[in-house]
């Protein structure tokens, strides 16, 4: 019975809305009135709704599929062993040095602070902050100095994360190098200092992976490895993007949209040799061509029309 | 089955969320059901693809039939199916014209059929304009009537564009409390989670 008035009223509401005589705010109004309200808790923001966040922001850069996975691991895995430990279960030791492989621009750094910020959270690290230092900055000229030096930075860092970028110039000297010296440096306080500091290696694969193997002693300190690989479709249709904009050209929507999705299909099709820009370039090219014929019809083109790409002049490059 | 609304203002991106997320969890068609004054209601099926270019428009109110399709979500070893549903732009006063009109009070009705809502904003709306107009008075009466269910999320829409992060947290300074996922409708940006939020409620 009740339950029939209450859709005779609600009925009701999208009559008045019908016709006009309430707004749309109003009839919210009286749909939860005649809804049975089932309460939710308070909305205080808690630790686990600001880890969800820092997740949200980490699943929102672009691409780095298996690197989110293996942060996802990490922090499980982190997570796990603090539980067990609070059940005086054994557990593993939590050794969170990383090192970071890939080409310039593929999120690394950007990632090193999402880690930072996420291990505060969850009580990894008491600050999260990130050091971004590179050779300089830990190895002085003379003597005596690059130990003091990289302390420096070393202390800057505590309670947060050390990164190094171009890790690897760190043993370019060889063995008399004063590199070595900021390394050994390194390596003591990481078993001085070991939880609060998380210190990541970054730089290009390959000589990061020759780094690794000439000092062996670095892996099972630096446990992790993460590969930051080459561009996605979206990454890849955002560099045409700047190539056009460089050029004064731009795209308008039907042609972003277009593009987005040849490029998706392109990258589809042809997983193992479209990893870089170079057939991206082609097809930027060969719009800009396409656009010159058709306006070179017309007798006059604004400067709007000289600029603008639209969808037909985008194809596929296998086409040419 | 149950049930998902998309509701939100006009252009911020509800049409080309509903179907890129339908492209996203593997569906390949989408139904259409007019309700026509002459022919009455009827429905037609249409590939996602010529969905977008049919639907997706840069006007307002462009979204007059409506739009739903079935999804599935992984479930353990099988999966499990929900129905999304399109809805036409919210507006905060009364519209003068009947068909508009009309369209919201079929909002309203599936509205109060769906288990969940999802709630979008445009970002780089909210961070251009003050927030008054990104957000609006219907807006909030959405999110209030929203919460008295269990599956109510917020879409943080347009992320890809350059004030997008700012219009973020704005909108989230607004509706405190509440799980907001960014994402980029056009770029299929995000979906994860929105899939994961679905997951959790199904
Ligand atoms: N840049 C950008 N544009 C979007 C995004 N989502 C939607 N749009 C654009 O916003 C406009 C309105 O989209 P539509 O889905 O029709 O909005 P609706 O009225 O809410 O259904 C269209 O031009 C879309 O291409 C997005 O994530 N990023
Ligand atoms: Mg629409």
């Amino acid at each position: 019975m009740a339950k029939d008035l209450n859709a005779f009223r609600n009925e009701r509401i999208l009559t008045l809305v019908e016709q006009g005589e309430i707004t749309i705010c109003e009839a919210f109004i009286m749909m939860r009135k005649s809804s049975s309200p089932t309460t939710k808790g308070d909305v205080e923001i808690s630790r686990e709704e600001r880890i969800a966040q820092i997740q949200r922001e980490l699943s929102l850069l672009i691409g780095l599929k298996s690197v989110k996975q293996l942060i996802q691991e990490i922090q499980a895995f982190v997570e796990i062993q603090q539980r067990r430990i609070s059940v005086k279960l054994n557990s593993e030791p939590v050794v969170l040095h990383m090192i970071f492989k890939g080409n310039p621009g593929t999120g690394k750094t950007t990632v090193a602070r999402i880690i930072g910020k996420l291990f505060r959270e969850m009580g990894v690290l008491s600050k999260g902050h990130i050091i971004e230092v590179e050779r300089a900055d830990l190895v002085a000229e003379y003597i005596g100095q690059t130990a003091q030096r990289t302390r420096e930075q070393l202390r800057k860092a505590y309670g947060g994360i050390l990164f190094i970028d171009e890790a690897y110039s760190l043993a370019r000297g060889g063995e008399k190098d004063f590199g070595k010296e900021s390394i050994d440096t390194m390596v003591k306080a990481m078993e001085d200092q070991r939880s609060d500091l998380i210190i990541i290696l970054a730089g290009y694969s390959k000589p990061m992976e020759d780094f690794l193997q000439t000092n062996p002693g670095l892996n099972s300190r630096f446990p992790i490895a993460i590969d930051f690989p080459d561009y996605s479709a979206f990454e890849l249709f955002k560099i045409a993007e700047g190539m056009l904009k460089q050029r004064d050209y731009q795209l308008n929507k039907a042609a972003r949209r277009k593009l987005f999705r040849i490029i998706e299909d392109m990258k589809k099709k042809d997983q193992s040799n479209f990893g870089n820009a170079r057939e991206i370039r082609n097809l930027i090219e060969k719009s800009i061509r396409k656009q010159a014929v058709r306006l070179v019809k017309k007798q006059q083109s604004s400067r709007t029309d000289l600029m603008e790409i639209s969808n037909e002049d985008i194809g596929e490059v296998l086409e040419v | 089955m149950k049930r998902v609304i998309i509701l939100g203002q006009a252009n911020v991106g509800k049409t080309l969320f509903t179907l890129n997320f339908a492209d996203y969890l593997g569906a390949k068609t989408i139904n259409l059901s007019f309700q026509d004054s002459q022919r009455g209601s009827y429905t037609r099926t249409i590939s996602v693809k010529d969905a977008v270019d049919l639907l997706v428009s840069d006007k307002p109110h462009h979204t007059r039939c409506l739009q739903s399709a079935v999804l599935q979500i992984p479930w353990g070893k099988g999966v499990k199916h929900f129905e999304i549903m399109d809805s036409a732009g919210l507006i905060d006063g009364i519209h003068e014209n009947e068909p508009i009109r009309r369209a919201m009070a079929q909002t309203l009705a599936t509205v109060r059929q769906a288990e969940m809502i999802l709630h979008i904003f445009d970002c780089n709306r909210i961070a251009k304009q003050d927030i008054l107009h990104g957000v609006a008075e219907v807006d909030y009466q959405v999110a209030q009537f929203g919460q008295l269910r269990a599956g109510y999320g917020v879409l943080a829409n347009k992320f890809d564009l350059p004030q997008a992060k700012e219009g973020f947290d704005k909108l989230c300074q607004e509706f405190p409390g509440h799980c907001i996922m960014p994402i980029s409708a056009l770029y299929k940006q995000g979906f994860r989670e929105v899939r994961d939020f679905v997951k959790r409620q199904l």
